[in-house]
């Protein structure tokens, strides 16, 4: 979904036409249906992708004694539990976000903390004239907010930048487990785990088990569903999981619903107390791969694909249809950052295929290369403490990074990616590990990521079906770009020297201040952003993701230049 | 889909950037797939919307010798016959419309004339430099030409207006029935029945049987789709009828399929074979849709109607502050300021969404017979015969301006693509040949409007015949769309532009309107509108407002409520 609210506006009748027109640039996160309401100054304004409650989930949603107003984008999980201890308040609706409003009533701003999910919402309390708006715990949901200085009382905020530049003059990226309030006009913290603070270093030794339940049960949370939904499989290790775990809940899903689904009875998608999944009963799981013909993933992703039974789909782009659509992708995307165009693109053009296919949601692996140090420049780590350092610190960007991309490289075509990987149990479990398990020490066996492909391997265990094949749980990561192809990258490099002289190259615009491109594909990026963006405020928001320069790893971000990946690049 | 094509521009590789993003202005019409190509120094570019040829069907398309590019928006219902016919062709895709480019070659310009279905297209010919281009012989798909007076030699084409207000100082709607040749750059008409004069008044007598099995045979045709589809139904006549043949033929249809012997990886050509045969890809029931304010009296006949026939039906409600709220947007994408397109596209352009919400991408649509059997209520006051044969011919050869325009915008606006069987070749063909005097409208001898079509339909002396529909609604007086949804809603209209447009603004319209002047406060609204979205000179001089035959002593205002036999209905 999209959302955008303008909190006290000063003339906000006259605004609204406006406000509409502004939330419709983001319409493609939510094609299904728009809704819009106001409260005082006020104006919540949503554009909706229909995924949980298709008939009764309409939004804004207000409250029944029309006090309070929510806009919500994203999904919570334990929203059955929640009703549950709410049962009190008048629900108005089956959506899974309606909650928010009576746990806002119990809680006031601790309200994000009880909730399991993906989110960015806004609450507004005309008691009050009062504003809570929040973003889920890692920020897999974007957010953004903007203020005016013409208008200083009035505060903005949207699903995506795109919105405010119009009428905003600054924008911050909203951070991620933290909530504002307007009564204070802060922004606090709300998600607080032992494991945030990277100085500490945990020691607790690994549960292979608990760690193979917990991802199972973080897929099945996310599996919470009334329409077709598929999962984006790589080939590499995480989307194969993912996908090998999906496949086996769905049977298991479909195979209840086959004993007790009555079509008639309203029913409640999502899990239950005993972490039952409750679906309407899609029968087979589909996968969706895409790549350069040929690419290394295409294949690996169909080998995972045959072992796990899923309808599986794969498409093929060439590098004109790549390079045709970086301006939409930078345009969506709403970065500049080298690493995150390169692996958006082909997601936004799968993404655009999946969703052609009649799939609104998919399931995909982001995450996993951050909780378990498996980008291959982590092998140069000096120690375990300072391996866990850099692995909390990259969990913590991830908003800005791996997240942004999943997110808006589905929504820029209606397709909602959930992200299991990121789940706040998963993740309590597993950031809490002594980091000496995650080291990555090829010599004794251990390549990067080993406690986890270790969690899913089932040499010992005679009874337990394979999660995947062999070469494919011990197969060694492919950064999500180079998998697709190594000319993906080397095509972009090769148009970006041409389209980019070396007399720009030496001159970079003044108003970059220190932020200069040091490469030409970099600053091919940046004047594409700035053509879409040409507001200061507007790359503010951006950040670049270089690996640690002080471990001695390579500028360039493919992972094909970390020193440990060279085997297989002269193979 | 969506086309849009430069043929000679004079930095064309430069342009091509450009190009795409005007291209994007249309994505709404072809969400699935964008492609484009270049040869010499003319561009196509095309946004797809699958529907047949789902895995193949990618455009433009390129001849395989690479000598010709197309790009089509349409549907070519007998494809599989000229299939046949041009055997000797090497076709490189499983598209219903790449025959055009045989048809081309055996036939130069008068390609089209044997072409049966809806479509626009360009045609690049690089031996000979040239572009042709057409219309289908109603303008049920939209086609605009532009040029620029700065390139002459520049020719523009695209499927809606907004891709050429950046670069055309002129821009045409595209003539229906004609094609565009660059050797003489000419507009001709290729479409030539001998009904198209509308002084020849035609004697053929009355063959009911014909009539519906002409219908049915253009129902069946219309029903090429290897993706879900489904019916507006309105409730009236038009599309209760088209309904109930939909049903009666996907029932048809869904019991040729055989699941034990259907193999979904083998490839089937979508459409009717050469003895009229419907072969799909086995979608099992027929979906209907209808919308209103809630307790319109469309809702609750659309209701009976489906119930008859079967269909799995939806029902959707609007209320009169959401169609208010869509206003600009139906004018941005319906590209016209006219009273009675616009009320009566905001009903089907919410529809139309929440349609393509279910995951539904084809609807059969009603549009045509008002015009073919002269069933507006004004026709009533024809004061002979002749003059109801030549004003219905008009109508027909108007269509494209107005009833078809609303038809085909407010669904593609959504990537849901209208078909209209009552506009199939052989069936006006059929119907626009019958002696007026039988389609007279003459109340008291129990000839109420469109008495023939009703009587086609009528089963009463066929004991064996399943009805087609209940006979209350085989013979229910009309309702105009935009009053069907609910009386409220055209009030509603006229009181908001009340409200918005002082007696002091009506009083002073804009210098630059010319002689075209709004007579009313609504009509004023929708062009301030309209101007806000469209400033350009040119674009307004591609609408045409729609105003009954006012010799016949009909009032201003189009509303069917408005119209002498209406009265009775209203009290």
């Amino acid at each position: 979904c999209g959302i955008f609210a303008a909190f006290k506006h000063e003339d906000i009748h006259n605004f609204k036409p406006k406000a509409l027109q502004l939330s419709k640039k983001i319409r493609h996160r939510g094609p299904d249906w728009s809704g819009n309401a106001v409260m005082n100054s006020t104006i919540f304004v949503h554009e909706r992708l229909a995924i949980v409650g298709l008939d009764s989930g309409a939004q804004p949603i207000t409250s029944a004694d029309g006090e309070y107003m929510l806009g919500v984008n994203g999904e919570i999980y334990n929203h059955i539990q929640l009703r549950e201890m709410c049962s009190d308040y008048k629900f108005q609706t089956f959506s899974d976000c309606e909650p928010i409003i009576p746990l806002y009533l119990e809680h006031d701003i601790d309200a994000p903390k009880y909730l399991d999910g993906m989110f960015a919402f806004c609450l507004y309390d005309s008691k009050k004239d009062r504003i809570v708006a929040a973003r889920d715990p890692i920020g897999v949901v974007t957010l953004y907010m903007g203020r005016s200085s013409q208008s200083p009382e009035t505060v903005y905020f949207a699903s995506e930048l795109k919105c405010l530049t119009d009428v905003c003059d600054s924008i911050i990226s909203f951070p991620p487990g933290h909530v504002y309030d307007s009564e204070t006009d802060k922004i606090t913290r709300y998600f607080t785990p032992d494991w945030l603070d990277e100085k500490r270093i945990p020691s607790t030794p690994v549960d292979y088990h608990a760690i193979r339940h917990s991802l199972e049960k973080a897929v099945r949370k996310r599996l919470m569903a009334e329409v077709p939904y598929g999962v984006l499989l790589s080939g590499g290790l995480d989307s194969s999981l993912i996908a090998a775990i999906a496949a086996r809940e769905t049977e298991k899903a479909n195979a209840d619903a086959n004993e007790d689904n009555n079509v008639d009875e309203k029913q409640l998608a999502g899990i239950d107390d005993q972490g039952h999944l409750h679906t309407s009963g899609w029968s087979r799981l589909h996968s969706f791969a895409i790549g350069l013909p040929n690419a290394p993933d295409l294949q690996a992703a169909r080998k995972v694909a045959k072992f796990i039974g899923s309808i599986h789909h794969e498409h093929t782009f060439t590098l004109q249809e790549g390079l045709d659509a970086l301006d939409d992708v930078i345009y969506h995307l709403e970065t500049y950052d080298v690493t995150t165009i390169r692996a958006s693109t082909p997601m936004f053009l799968l993404s655009r295929k999946i969703k052609a296919q009649g799939v609104k949601m998919v399931l995909s692996g982001e995450g996993s290369d951050e909780i378990f140090g498996g980008y291959l420049y982590f092998a140069q780590a000096p120690s375990a403490a300072e391996f866990h350092t850099e692995s909390v610190q990259r969990v913590k960007n991830l908003h800005l990074a791996d997240c942004l991309r999943a997110n808006k490289s589905t929504m820029a075509w209606g397709l909602e990616a959930r992200v299991p990987f990121l789940d706040k149990d998963f993740l309590q479990l597993c950031m809490n590990i002594d980091p000496n398990e995650k080291m990555i020490k090829p010599k004794e066996g251990r390549i990067e990521k080993y406690i986890l492909r270790k969690a899913f391997d089932t040499t010992d265990e005679p009874d337990v079906k394979p999660y995947l094949p062999e070469e494919i749980l011990w197969r060694q990561k492919e950064q999500f770009s180079d998998g697709v192809g190594y000319s993906w990258i080397d095509g972009l490099r090769d148009t970006a020297e041409r389209a980019i002289s070396d007399a720009m190259f030496a001159n970079p615009k003044a108003d970059w201040g220190d932020d200069i491109p040091t490469t030409k594909e970099a600053y091919w990026y940046r004047l594409k952003f700035d053509a879409w963006f040409p507001q200061k405020t507007a790359a503010d928001t951006v950040m670049r993701w270089i690996p640690k320069a002080d471990w001695g790893c390579a500028e360039d971000p493919s992972g094909r230049y970390a020193k440990i990946h060279e085997k297989h690049v002269s193979a």
